[in-house]
């Protein structure tokens, strides 16, 4: 017997969001729908948030094996999204290397608009296939903060970089900028872990990474995220070389510890020793109009509690975003 | 994996022995003190594989460790009670492949698709910036790749052995690279709020100029990957050796041993069919070792 319904015209994993704004100057949920596996989730407006706020999740908190999800993002002219997850997304094994787990990300940022994507780390689990495509057209004048990042696994199973292969890229293309006739790439970050398919002169994956139980990147372009771009690349610079040594006498040292330190000072000087303690490794660069900055952490938590610290003392993504928009990273 | 390139260049060797069994048909038994008709190298690309492959090609390649390094430095873990411990022992033989690995994933594919078509070079060195997203890195193929590039134009393209067409194919390139849009374009504009910044069109990466040279000079592609990724493995051996890992036996011996052969051969395997979207870090900690040689109190290396 035929079905009385009529059709579903999208397909499984397929979601869409669209964000304008309106006259007063507040963002607002346009379009909304999904498919499962894919689940989002949009808190009731308030009359004073900053930007929509957008709950990723998935059904069960993962996608099993051969998932594909596929959500297409647009933020029209001057309005403001941001996306954030509950808890880490956990790709589960795949029966068989060949079938792939997939999350595709498609943003269409218009003039001025701005979007915040600050996740949970995603945890692929031991024989999981993943691939994460995330592509982001930015307009002219529009600002992105984009975060992503991988765990090693469920550590607590005794999981560490067991995956299958893992691949993750993020592109940010310019769009619709003054004397540019197509989009062009701006930034791709790309990275591809392969835990089984390796010449025999090579170590294993985990090996490979070194102690770091997550690894990421942050990507941040256009004039909303300057002042923190900025902050990073000025962070970065006022790191403690390696290898220097300390040529003052005890008696200087002891006199300099006295003496009182401005707020960041001191917020520096303990963020350090976490970064020390945790063996935190970053690296801030400018490149092409984005900064984009680079981290690995011995424990995932280490990597959150630098993220969130870094973000939370420049202090502008709160403003512009709203609190929820850094629930992820605190 | 390890079989197919193997078997690959044994077919190279198979190839130049035949070649060379057939052309002694020609030589006269007679000695003679002039010099023989026949050329010592048959084939006219192996005297540009010499040359790309020699470690006195002007690229300036002696100034980078590629991370080493930062890898070395990273390794100690400096207490408050100033006795220092390691983090993990450094040790060569674990860093020589991650390198090779990182290098052939982020760049080879590049090398590989200039090979196949220099004319795309332009394009591909665009792409190839917007993909090495750390300030040491691109310093380092930037300055090997417009050194390259200067050798190209005054040392090899006027070669009697260069053809016009070949001569000619990385003019455009050049006058982009030229152009006042590359120098100024993106520094300037910076400044001025409310004006897009675009990067430079052009930017003279190693990758993409070594596969059009290779390809220009009539180097085949898998010669050309072996001597782009054996390149890399000689530069990293001559910095162990000036960081005073160890001496200049030990890195002969490395780089004539077997397991470095097997390990370029299944490199090149495994990114012969990866497209230039498709390039990735595979080793995602070396962009953090290389990204942080900046924060190297004394260095003697500039990446």
């Amino acid at each position: 017997m035929e079905s009385p319904f009529p059709k579903s015209s999208s397909s499984a994993g397929e979601g869409r969001i669209i964000v304008d704004l309106l006259p007063n100057r507040l963002s607002t949920l346009e379009h909304i729908s999904y498919q499962y596996p894919l689940k989002l989730i949009s808190p009731s407006p308030k009359t004073d948030q900053p930007s929509v706020l957008v709950f990723l999740l998935s059904y069960g908190g993962g996608l099993v094996g051969g998932d594909q999800v596929n959500l297409s993002v647009e933020v029209r002219p001057g309005a403001k999204l941001s996306m954030v997850t509950q808890g880490h997304t956990k790709i589960f094994q795949s029966v068989s290397p060949h079938v792939v787990t997939r999350q595709g990300l498609q943003v269409e940022l218009k003039r001025h608009a701005a979007f915040c994507l600050l996740p949970d780390p995603v945890q692929p689990f031991e024989s999981s296939v993943y691939e994460q495509i995330q592509t982001f057209n930015v307009a002219f004048g529009a600002s992105l903060c984009l975060l992503d990042w991988v765990t090693h696994g469920r550590s607590a199973r005794g999981e560490n970089w067991s995956l299958t292969r893992w691949v993750g890229r993020n592109e940010i293309w310019a769009s619709e900028a003054p004397k540019l006739s197509k989009p062009r790439l701006l930034v791709r970050d790309a990275i591809v872990l392969d835990g089984k398919e390796r010449s025999t002169q090579l170590r294993t994956l985990q090996e490979s990474m070194y102690k770091h139980a997550v690894v990421g990147t942050l990507v941040l372009r256009g004039p909303m995220m300057k002042s923190l771009g900025d902050f990073f690349l000025s962070e970065f610079a006022a790191l403690p070389r390696l290898g220097a040594r300390d040529f003052r006498s005890a008696e200087t040292r002891q006199k300099e510890a006295a003496t009182p330190r401005l707020p960041i000072e001191t917020w520096r000087a303990t963020r350090l020793a976490q970064e020390q303690e945790s063996n935190l490794l970053w690296s801030a660069a400018s490149v092409r109009g984005c900064v984009v900055v680079k981290f690995g952490a011995a424990t995932v938590e280490a990597g959150r509690n630098w993220i969130g610290s870094m973000l939370l003392q420049e202090g502008s993504l709160e403003r512009e975003f709203g609190e929820a928009a850094l629930m992820c990273i605190r | 994996m390890t079989c197919g390139g193997k078997a690959a260049i044994e077919h190279q060797e198979q190839v130049g022995k035949t070649t060379e069994s057939s052309s002694q048909d020609t030589t006269s038994p007679t000695l003679t003190l002039t010099p023989s008709s026949t050329p010592l190298l048959q084939d006219p690309s192996h005297h540009y594989l010499l040359l790309l492959s020699d470690s006195a090609l002007p690229l300036g390649s002696f100034a980078f460790s590629s991370g080493l390094e930062s890898y070395l430095a990273h390794a100690r873990r400096t207490t408050p009670s100033s006795s220092s411990q390691y983090l993990y022992k450094p040790s060569f033989t674990s860093f020589l492949p991650l390198s090779l690995s990182s290098y052939a994933s982020t760049t080879l594919p590049f090398a590989l698709a200039a090979h196949r078509d220099p004319g795309l070079t332009a394009e591909l060195d665009d792409i190839l910036d917007a993909s090495i997203i750390c300030a040491v890195g691109r310093r380092a193929s930037i300055a090997q790749g417009r050194a390259l590039l200067s050798i190209w134009e005054k040392s090899l393209a006027p070669s009697s052995a260069v053809s016009a067409d070949a001569r000619r194919a990385l003019e455009g390139y050049s006058a982009v690279l030229r152009s006042p849009s590359s120098t100024t374009a993106g520094q300037n504009a910076s400044e001025e709020e409310g004006e897009e910044v675009l990067p430079p069109p052009v930017s003279a990466h190693l990758a993409p100029l070594f596969g059009a040279v290779a390809r220009l000079l009539g180097l085949a592609a898998r010669q050309t990957a072996y001597v782009f990724l054996f390149s890399h493995a000689k530069a990293l051996v001559s910095a162990a050796v000036r960081a005073g890992m160890f001496g200049p036996y030990q890195a002969q011996k490395i780089l004539a041993g077997g397991e470095l052969r097997v390990l370029l051969a299944d490199l090149i395997e495994r990114e012969w069919n990866v497209d230039v979207e498709h390039a990735a870090q595979s080793v995602p900690v070396m962009d953090l070792w290389i990204g942080r040689h900046e924060m190297l109190y004394s260095r003697i290396f500039n990446s």
